[in-house]
């Protein structure tokens, strides 16, 4: 009986340690995302954390010590129950359960994403094959989805390409059309085609989730009437298609609400999750 | 006419028995189908004891001694939590329980064994990481207490399946009554609850949606067991989803040392059932 209470009182305090210690201290835990990640390899990108060699070596710095997160909502809550906690997300996915902190002294809202003065944004995109004839039906969608309406289909959680675009007036045309690509422009395209839909009952859409290599091949052999990527589509791509910006979304760097830090510069968020800068004590201006 | 309705009976249960076997069969080759390739490419030894896992660099590096390594911290921390509370629990159970308490610890039990996963995880997510972080001893607490349901149930029919007569023979001699439930009874059933043990190491070998949600997932050989690991399954799942060509190949090759460990795992447990019936 008393060895068995000795054991509690041992385990308890050895919790109560090691809880103590978490919070005292304030090493930085990076939590990134899963390698292949589209999120992960835009911020890598942008950062400069993957770094690119002339010998066409690619190799992504990203510390081991780094917590794998393999969805946006893991990342969120692994950064609000962690005082210490940093992550990367995208701005669709923000909320007010952790913190967004300012890069270079911009926040992350949309109106500085919309002027560039916000570093971290990429683009969506949409691409067709040049040609003369083009598709009736897949015109008459992409010209939706850069209408008003479609717009604020996109507004509910990404950034709008215009404020002022038209509203849509197509004639509806009748036929069948295939969208096929990046797993990321996925969602706001699957709304986009419901609020088309709704518009259009003559129209047919099929969406294929991949990614937005295998999209943009599939557009340019012609498997696909239209590509989504998640990316800028590269020079031998560009011959063949003609790319639509349809959305901008923006990474946020999210921190815990405890947090003291609200701007980190882009060289101090290089350095944290490249494992250069493990203390946040390095990153208080104070 | 029931002599036909016989025939034909007999050839549905066969094809039953048949579609089992055919369905292990087209696993293994399509393991082997698909993870050949890939070893020949990366090299046996500089896949099983490659210490980096890098699949998007250029040129990448896929090398799963984290994994395995972190596979094996875990289900070893799982077994020294697990084990001992599960045999101790099958001993009350098994022994000492008065009957009121047993019909409410017995289904408390099973239904511990009927939770999801992803449940244990978000309750990993919860209460572990606050206290631990994602790290290998998160991971073996929730696998701990997820292999409970097994290694109690299993030891328990072990030690109810000892003859009564080795206990009472115990007391006949002056032990009293923990002595000879310990000294007498507990090892009779050694091999019963060592297979209720094994089996409890393929559940947690094999377990991937709680681990991936506690234990921080970093492919790298870890230095304590504060650290983060990745084992073998969160592996598979993390990467599954956007991998391609080489990458994929070499995930399903990771799919085939797993396959390796459970097969290990199952043929000591028939070893050991084998044993026990001598």
């Amino acid at each position: 009986m008393k060895a068995i209470k000795f054991a509690a009182v041992v385990l308890s305090a050895v919790m109560m340690f090691t809880a103590c210690g978490k919070t005292n201290n304030s090493t930085v835990a990076v939590i990134t995302r899963e390698d292949g990640s589209g999120t992960r390899s835009t911020f890598t990108e942008m950062f400069e954390i993957t770094a690119k060699g002339d010998d066409g070596t690619v190799t992504d710095n990203t510390t081991l010590e780094a917590t794998v997160a393999n969805q946006t909502e893991v990342v969120i809550t692994n950064v609000s129950g962690n005082k210490n906690a940093i992550g990367y997300i995208s701005l669709g996915s923000l909320n007010d359960t952790v913190k967004a902190v300012n890069i270079d002294g911009v926040s992350a809202d949309t109106t500085n994403v919309k002027s560039g003065e916000y570093k971290a944004a990429r683009e969506f995109f949409i691409a067709t094959q040049k040609s003369d004839v083009r598709n009736q039906i897949s015109e008459d969608f992409i010209n939706f989805i850069l209408s008003a309406e479609g717009q604020a289909v996109v507004g509910k959680s990404y950034i709008t390409v215009s404020d002022n675009a038209a509203p849509y007036a197509g004639e509806k045309p009748a036929g069948k059309i295939t969208v096929a690509g990046s797993s990321s422009v996925y969602p706001v395209m699957e709304k986009l085609k419901e609020a088309y839909l709704a518009v259009n009952p003559n129209a047919e859409i099929e969406i294929q989730m991949s990614d937005s290599s295998s999209g943009l091949s599939n557009a340019t052999e012609g498997l696909c009437d239209i590509a989504m990527s998640s990316r800028k589509l590269k020079d031998a791509e560009l011959e063949k298609l003609d790319p639509t910006t349809i959305a901008i979304d923006a990474i946020v760097v999210i921190v815990n609400k405890e947090n003291e830090v609200s701007n980190l510069t882009s060289d101090e968020i290089n350095g944290i999750f490249t494992g250069k800068i493990t203390d946040w004590s390095v990153t208080r201006q104070d | 006419m029931s002599k036909k309705l016989d025939t034909l009976m007999r050839v549905i249960f066969t094809l039953s028995a048949v579609i089992s076997i055919l369905a292990v069969t087209l696993i293994c080759v399509f393991l082997a189908a698909n993870a050949f390739p890939a070893l020949r490419e990366i090299g046996v030894l500089k896949f099983l004891f490659g210490r980096s896992w890098k699949p998007s660099d250029i040129p990448p590096a896929y090398g799963v001694f984290p994994m395995i390594l972190g596979s094996l911290y875990v289900t070893a921390g799982a077994v020294i939590i697990g084990v001992p509370i599960g045999v101790l629990t099958a001993v009350f159970l098994a022994k000492c329980c008065p009957k009121r308490l047993y019909k409410l610890i017995k289904p408390g039990v099973d239904l511990l064994a009927g939770i999801p996963s992803v449940v244990y995880g978000f309750f990993g997510m919860a209460i572990l990481l606050p206290l631990f972080g994602g790290s290998i001893i998160s991971a073996s607490i929730l696998l701990g207490i997820m292999i409970l349901p097994t290694v109690i149930g299993l030891s328990e029919a072990a030690l109810r399946a000892v003859p009564e007569s080795y206990y009472e023979g115990a007391l006949a001699l002056g032990a009293g009554h923990y002595r000879a439930t310990f000294a007498a009874v507990l090892p009779a059933a050694k091999s019963g609850i060592f297979a209720a043990v094994i089996l409890g190491i393929g559940r947690a070998i094999g377990e991937t949606m709680a681990v991936i949600m506690v234990a921080g997932n970093q492919a790298r050989i870890p230095n304590s067991i504060f650290q983060g690991v990745r084992t073998l399954t969160s592996n598979i799942v993390l990467e599954m989803g956007y991998a391609e060509g080489l990458h994929r190949q070499a995930l399903i090759a990771t799919g085939l040392v797993l396959f390796v460990f459970i097969l290990i795992i199952n043929l000591s447990f028939q070893a050991l059932k084998n044993r026990s019936k001598k």
